[in-house]
């Protein structure tokens, strides 16, 4: 934001404009190209998944739109999905209706504001970061409920009550296993958390010690649920729920949570990499070359690790996935924000 | 067991409700009264050296018209005019209906058939759905498909057909009707179609246009 | 958790909260619904994920058939066995000529004998593998679908060589098959593809779903159906032997030439979990499929020179009077063909009893008190086809 203020501040034009002014243009500039990047997202990430699901089960996905490995396929999908003809139901209630899924859509740029893309390149520097991303990607889980409440549909309601139990609780083990981090670095915002990583893949969080490798593990396993994929996609499971709280939303209403899916995916997986994996600094030290570049590649990477687990794993079921939650993965956080403790307090790390 | 001998078992037991045994079938079974149906199937599925525990089929038949000579004319439809009305040959049905059950045990390896016959009039059978849970669902489908009531089953409703269908399919008297819900059922365009074939367009000879060309 | 013990009757009268008046929802399961396998309804009793009462709707596919029957000849009719259980017709086919040549009693060739073996296992194997693909699909795991209509597809070659369709083959005509082998090349490509089959696919799928730990937890422990649930619901094929019973009408009441083939019968062990379960059933399937292939290669290094139509194709066909159940083993268990001849070309009256009729009836016992992703397991796991149900 700084860097983005002061390089407007340059321009011709804009050298005269009082701070505020400065401030307000960039603030709208950068939610342009958050907004722009989740759109690209989402447009890209479908034909990735359609490309990895397609490699997975050795078929070739989409092969002809636009030639080259049918890459306009996800364009032209997107152009139909606008085309489309908006219903709502009769029997809805209009307003939650309407309202959901743009809550949603929030729930999840707000959240990309405290991404640090590169060294000093943040939308919003906060000193909360991570506590701020947390807050405001829980909104989904309200949109997800209005969406499943308003459709006024059985399956969507079953959709919403099992999304909003499901995010509810993985958000806790999500957060916990990021704890062990802030406490090695002793700061919430993002830009210090990737900074405290610096010098080659050993100083990444996931291998500093065997209690962070474990939390890396957690949060991903987490990160699945919270972005509502498989084998944890409760909300949606298609062969039980229809389409879970989508099942009666179309057109422009319908690619919005499809957006809004697609951003989380890549937000949870910017976030891996952010607090475990090295943030924009390159494995050999000394190579950092490119930084935001560094970091959208080893999202992707994350990404892809997401689907190819969706595409290799069967569902669980709706209470083994709480089971898993609450009698699993939060004590293993837990034993982890302590292992990881007393092994910085016997390593002397707190000085 | 020999089914003769699994046949004298149940005679023992049913007395006048055994009515006859036809050996000299490619499949050999016994006749039942109707009545004594229930009884027969509760005994042969409780019988140790019976043990008959799979109800493999029970069947609905109407016998009407049935004739071993090869000669035998159901009463159905003999076709439909040009106003799709169909044309009924003149004779009333008045053949009896019948039940099948196709037995078999797992744990003796034999398998028996019954047979029970009822009047036009009556049509009604005492249900073995107590006996084997399975003849629930064949009853219902027997009900449906050939009009027979079965007394004493717990739910009696049409299993493959309409709750609202007129009539028996599998009735040798049978008549489709002509339209139900407002829907032709003689396969004739449809007259009240609200969506009717739209007209092909002036000059058929255009690219991509189907069917022959005008010469 | 199954929680068969809740009683349902007076549940809704019941205030759980107080002074709150609480009922059972009522959810409509299909007719569209991804997971019910065509057009099957289930209406449903549910308090949220435990499920109180279901009722299956059935007869949106149905066709009456039977009555189709008393209008054709027994030769046409074979048609429209391939529309009963479309995912192994030739299944279908075997079970009707087999009834009609009960009446008719003709000297069927040793040659056709094979043949209909080896083609009606290829069928039950592409329909054991939709099965797999179709409950996996219900399980959430896609990949597989694709690899099993991968192989399934190649089944689909082998017999569009043999019998001309790809779907529908009409291929058994009463007395015998209606072509022969196309050239030796068939035989080699069969075996081959089958030698595949039992060497590297079949592993392939079980390193991939069945004895993947997700695919467990689900299915493991549910939907189990005790063997005498089994026999009193007649349920039959891989349903009743997933449920411990070691019956298999292959074998246990052998029709065609079965008995000169040497297979063993797979049958569910509880090795995961309760004899009787989801995964049992399925792997009774998986299991099948390598038994399948044994057949079909003892049928084929066997196979007789010869005819392979006892009647030819162009005459009518008169089955003398009488009465007479067959009953035959196919994909989906046990098909029964009662046929009443009064002596002509039509039959009198043809009743058909098809496997998933029957197994389908155990939901509305099995199915209580299970979570709705458990039913449908069961559903998925029972295999049912709607073309064969509603006939």
């Amino acid at each position: 934001m700084e860097i983005l203020t002061a390089w407007l501040q340059g321009l011709p034009g804009f050298g005269g404009m009082s701070d505020q002014g400065l401030f307000i243009t960039g603030a709208a500039l950068m939610a342009t190209l958050m907004f722009t990047v989740m759109a690209l997202c989402a447009i890209v990430f479908t034909w990735m998944e359609r490309k990895v699901a397609g490699f997975i089960q050795s078929r070739y996905g989409p092969m002809r739109t636009g030639r080259w490995h049918g890459w306009a396929q996800a364009v032209a999908d997107m152009l139909k999905i606008l085309g489309k003809e908006d219903i709502i139901p009769a029997e809805a209630d209009k307003g939650l209706f309407v309202f959901a899924p743009l809550l949603v859509l929030l729930g999840s740029l707000l959240a990309w504001a405290a991404v640090p893309w590169a060294p000093g390149f943040s939308a919003a520097n906060l000193d909360l970061g991570l506590f701020y991303i947390f807050a405001a990607s829980s909104m989904v889980v309200m949109g997800i409920l209005m969406a499943g409440w308003a459709s006024n549909n059985k399956w969507a309601l079953y959709g919403a009550a099992r999304g909003a139990a499901q995010m509810v609780s993985y958000e806790i083990p999500l957060a916990l296993a990021t704890i062990p981090v802030i406490m090695h670095v002793g700061s919430l915002n993002t830009q210090d958390i990737v900074v405290a990583q610096q010098g080659g893949i050993l100083n990444w969080f996931v291998l500093r010690d065997p209690f962070l490798f474990i939390a890396f593990w957690m949060y991903f396993i987490a990160s699945i649920a919270e972005t509502n994929r498989g084998p944890f996609d409760m909300p949606e499971t298609e062969s039980e729920l229809v389409a879970g709280y989508h099942t009666e939303y179309t057109g422009m209403r319908f690619a919005f949570f499809f957006l809004a899916e697609y951003a989380n995916l890549f937000l949870v997986s910017v976030i891996a990499v952010m607090v475990f994996l090295g943030g924009w600094w390159s494995p050999i030290p000394g190579l950092d070359f490119a930084p935001a570049l560094t970091f959208v590649i080893k999202g992707v990477l994350m990404v892809f690790l997401n689907m190819w687990v969706r595409w290799t794993l069967p569902r669980v079921r709706v209470d083994q996935l709480m089971y898993l939650c609450w009698k699993v993965m939060i004590p293993v956080t837990l034993l982890c924000i302590v292992g990881s403790g007393v092994l910085m307090i016997t390593s002397g790390a707190l000085g | 067991m020999e089914q003769k001998a699994i046949y004298e078992l149940l005679a023992a037991k049913l007395g006048e409700g055994a009515l006859a045994w036809h050996e000299d079938e490619v499949e050999p079974w016994a006749e039942i009264a109707p009545a004594a149906i229930a009884d027969a199937c509760a005994f042969l599925r409780e019988d140790r050296n019976t043990d008959f525990n799979q109800l493999m089929c029970l069947s609905g038949i109407d016998w009407d018209g049935y004739d071993e000579a090869g000669k035998g004319k159901s009463v159905a439809i003999l076709g439909y005019d040009e106003l799709g009305k169909p044309e009924v040959s003149e004779r009333i049905a008045d053949g009896d209906l019948g039940v099948a059950y196709h037995l078999y045990s797992h744990a003796q390896r034999h398998k028996f058939t019954l047979r029970v016959r009822v009047p036009r009039a009556v049509a009604e059978v005492p249900s073995v759905a107590h006996v084997w849970p399975t003849a629930a669902w064949h009853e219902r489908e027997a009900w449906d498909l050939v009009g027979i009531r079965f007394t004493g089953h717990p739910d009696l409703r049409r299993m493959l057909l309409d709750e609202a269908w007129e009539g028996h399919p599998l009735r040798k008297d049978y008549m489709m009707p002509a339209k139900w819900a407002g829907v032709p059922m003689d396969g004739r365009p449809y007259a009240d179609n609200p969506f009717p074939t739209p007209e092909p367009p002036a000059g058929g000879d255009q690219p991509g246009a189907t069917g022959p060309a005008e010469a | 958790m199954a929680t068969g013990d809740k009683n349902l009757t007076g549940w809704a009268d019941q205030d759980h909260v107080p002074g709150i008046k609480s009922e059972l929802l009522e959810l409509n399961m299909g007719p569209q619904h991804p997971a019910t396998h065509g057009v099957l309804r289930l209406l449903l009793k549910t308090d949220g994920e435990i499920v109180y009462q279901v009722t299956p709707v059935i007869g949106y596919l149905h066709r009456c058939a039977e009555k189709i029957a008393e209008g054709v000849n027994y030769k046409q009719w074979v048609v429209y066995t391939d529309r009963f259980d479309y995912l192994a017709p030739v299944c279908c086919n075997h079970a009707y000529v087999t009834a009609v040549e009960k009446l008719l009693k003709p000297e069927v060739p040793e040659r056709a004998e094979h043949l209909r073996i080896v083609t009606a296992e290829l069928s039950r194997i592409a329909s054991h593998l939709i099965a797999l693909a179709t409950f996996g699909l219900d399980m959430g795991a896609w990949t597989p679908l694709l690899y099993c209509f991968r192989e399934r597809e190649e089944i689909l070659n082998l017999l569009e060589r043999i019998a001309g369709g790809r779907m529908l083959y009409n291929y058994f005509v009463p007395g015998g098959v209606r072509y022969d082998v196309p050239d030796e090349q068939w035989i080699k490509d069969v075996l081959s593809f089958i030698t595949m089959l039992e060497t590297k696919k079949i592993k392939d799928y079980n390193d991939l779903l069945s004895y993947n730990k997700i695919f467990i937890e689900r299915t493991a422990d549910v939907g189990v159906i005790d063997a005498e649930t089994a026999k009193a619901y007649a349920c039959t094929g891989p349903v009743l032997r997933g449920s411990g019973v070691k019956f298999d009408c292959r074998r246990d009441d052998p029709y065609s030439v079965y008995h000169k083939f040497d297979f063993e019968i797979p049958v569910g062990m509880g090795e995961m979990g309760t004899v009787g379960d989801c995964w049992d059933r399925y792997m009774v399937r998986v299991r099948e499929i390598e038994q399948s292939c044994r057949i079909i290669r003892q049928a084929l290094d066997t196979l007789p020179e010869g005819p392979y139509q006892a009647i030819p194709l162009n005459k009518m066909v008169k089955v003398p009077a009488g009465a007479a159940y067959s009953r035959t083993e196919s994909a989906k268990g046990e098909i029964g063909h009662y046929i009443i001849s009064d002596g002509g070309q039509i039959a009198f009256r043809n009743k058909v009893r098809s496997p998933s009729f029957c197994n389908l009836q155990v939901v509305e016992k099995v199915g209580v008190g299970q979570m709705v992703s458990d039913l449908v397991a069961l559903v998925g796991s029972l295999d049912i086809v709607l073309g064969e149900i509603d006939r």
